[in-house]
């Protein structure tokens, strides 16, 4: 229980909302529609790598200093490859994590009062149910998934075991045809976390000529598309 | 479950295994083929309650998907129903959209858990006088080799044999005078609900709910007859609404049959992924990409496979035909759920039963 609370004040103090997410009683906004990813408006990976780790090297030397030893080299709290918090491999990881989570280039979302579907190409779709306008919480032997609506902003955070918890804050921009999403993965190796943006574009799905559903019984079917 | 639950951070699984009944293993069912005349309780057999709980908040965390639940109330008693025919014990079984208290023997049921791998239903049965036959929690666990499930087949044919066994051991401990006094304790409660006022000193009920007759109607009793003339209406409205049931399960079959299939695979994926988390089963070091990875790719894959499931529910539309009657010359048709067609029905001859016999009605 501590471990989530410890875990839930970090997430609130990242990604792209500084404020700890209340309930809003505010008319959602709508993030309904098709959006391809924007590589070049998106967060550079590497370059979020080299930040977190100066940080981090900062904070290292910060605490030598205060421990008196001076004549430490810089940087010597991160050696990559070593175990342990903060470790190279542990930073390392949670970058990779973060890539791994958010590559997904298209996003489909379906959304009305009740609740809002994101349909992620490649992975599991993000879902979450209004009720009331409460924050939702489904917890399942493989994690526990809150979200709701936090002013103009969706939330979803997601904690799993050993340590791991991710938030998705999705932004709609002004004119409603951009998209950000901030991922903040949270590792309890790592003390601070690792926040990637993706930025989306709006588009009008073309025809690709043929369509396709999942079946139970054939699986994924794709039939042609005849033009009308 | 307590330490699974702190290894994990997290509320371990909604159904508590130690609140589910001992499964019913494997069961023979018992049949009756010599059953005398007066022992072939008719049964109506109402659709079972889905056990969706109001609040929708909790459907998700519970594995319940309402929409196959809803169609799962129907399946479900269908198969009972076809289990009760096979035992050879019993008159007509009829699956009613709702109870009624006048069968001779009305079963209720309620789905208390159903995922594919276990299956728990509260099941009581009680006949017209208002005799508990049964007030019982039954449960039945599937084995690998009962999936794919053959043509035919249930992978939880045992649950519904048990029940059907246990009725008739309740039933052979029932003298012929008894049972004799359910049937006419049925068609004077039948008669009741038409007319209190010219049925109602028939049947004397005592505090605990309990029906017993104080006089019988006079044999050829021409307001007895119009009674029975109305009830085969109803059961001519219920033996169609049973073929659209029937039809139902015939439909619903191959597909329910491969949703539970994937449910039980579910259901087991998780405990072992349970089992795994509780011995630390992990490829890499805590805190590593390859330990990271693990633990969401686990997250990752029962979301898809939830997200699966929750699509093939969307499938189960159980529409509903409209149902065409004739009565007295006049042909009927009832429109909206079984439910509400059965309701309209029954109103529609009351009505008849009113306006032939010139009785107030109800």
């Amino acid at each position: 229980m501590l471990l989530l609370a410890c875990v839930c004040l970090v997430l609130s103090a990242c990604g792209s909302s500084k404020t700890v997410p209340q309930v809003s009683s505010s008319n959602p906004v709508d993030l309904a529609g098709s959006w391809e990813m924007d590589y070049g408006q998106s967060d550079n990976i590497q370059t979020k790598l080299d930040t977190l780790v100066r940080e981090l090297r900062r904070d290292a030397e910060r605490r030598a200093r205060s421990s008196g030893s001076m004549n430490q080299a810089p940087g010597a709290g991160i050696v990559v490859g070593s175990s342990g918090a903060n470790s190279g491999a542990s930073i390392i990881g949670l970058a990779q994590m973060s890539e791994l989570i958010t590559r997904s280039p298209l996003l489909r979302i379906k959304q009305d009062e009740e609740r809002i579907s994101v349909k992620r190409e490649e992975t599991f779709a993000l879902s979450c149910e209004f009720h009331s306008g409460e924050f939702h919480t489904v917890e399942t032997p493989f994690g526990t998934e809150t979200c709701g609506w936090n002013a103009h902003q969706l939330v979803f955070r997601i904690l799993l075991p050993e340590g791991l918890s991710i938030q998705h804050v999705m932004t709609l921009g002004p004119e409603g045809e951009r998209l950000n999403i901030a991922t903040t993965v949270v590792s309890d190796q790592v003390s601070y976390p690792f926040t990637l943006n993706r930025v989306y574009n709006r588009f009008v799905p073309g025809s690709s000529g043929f369509r396709c559903t999942q079946t139970l019984t054939r699986g994924r079917v794709c039939t042609t598309e005849t033009a009308d | 479950m307590a330490l699974v639950s702190l290894a994990l951070g997290v509320p371990a699984i909604a159904v508590a295994e130690n609140s589910l009944p001992q499964s019913v293993g494997t069961v023979r069912l018992q049949q009756d083929t010599s059953a005398a005349e007066i022992e072939m309780l008719d049964i109506g057999l109402a659709i079972f309650d889905a056990g969706i709980p109001a609040d929708k908040s909790t459907h998700s965390k519970l594995g319940i998907f309402p929409e196959i639940r809803k169609s799962e109330a129907q399946f479900m008693a269908v198969i009972l129903r076809q289990t009760l025919i096979d035992s050879a014990a019993w008159g007509v079984v009829r699956v009613l959209p709702q109870a009624d208290s006048s069968a001779e023997l009305l079963i209720s049921g309620k789905i208390v858990h159903s995922d594919g791998l276990s299956l728990v239903l509260q099941i009581s049965a009680r006949d017209a006088t208002g005799r508990q036959w049964l007030d019982r929690r039954y449960s039945d666990e599937t084995w690998e080799s009962d999936y794919p499930v053959a043509p035919g087949a249930d992978p939880f044919i045992d649950l519904y044999r048990q029940v059907a066994n246990d009725l008739l051991a309740f039933r052979r401990q029932l003298s012929a005078a008894e049972l004799r006094q359910v049937r006419q304790v049925a068609e004077l409660r039948y008669a009741g609900s038409l007319s209190p006022e010219a049925f109602g000193g028939y049947l004397q009920r005592s505090e605990e709910g309990r029906y017993s007759v104080l006089r019988l109607p006079a044999q050829g009793d021409p307001m007895m007859q119009r009674v029975t003339t109305i009830r085969n209406q109803e059961f001519l409205f219920i033996d169609t609404v049973d073929e659209q049931y029937a039809s139902l399960y015939e439909q619903m079959s191959p597909t329910y049959n491969l949703w539970r299939q994937y449910g039980r695979e579910q259901a087991i994926y998780r405990k072992e992924y349970q089992q795994r988390v509780a011995n630390r089963d992990s490829r890499g070091r805590k805190g590593s990409f390859v330990a990271m990875q693990q633990t969401y790719d686990a997250y990752k894959w029962s979301k898809i496979h939830e997200q699966d499931l929750d699509e093939l529910a969307l499938g189960f539309n159980n529409e509903v035909t409209p149902t065409t009657l004739e009565v007295s010359g006049k042909v009927f048709r009832l429109n909206g759920t079984l439910d509400t067609q059965y309701s309209e029905w029954r109103t529609i001859l009351r009505q008849i039963f009113t306006l032939e016999t010139g009785l107030p009605p109800q």
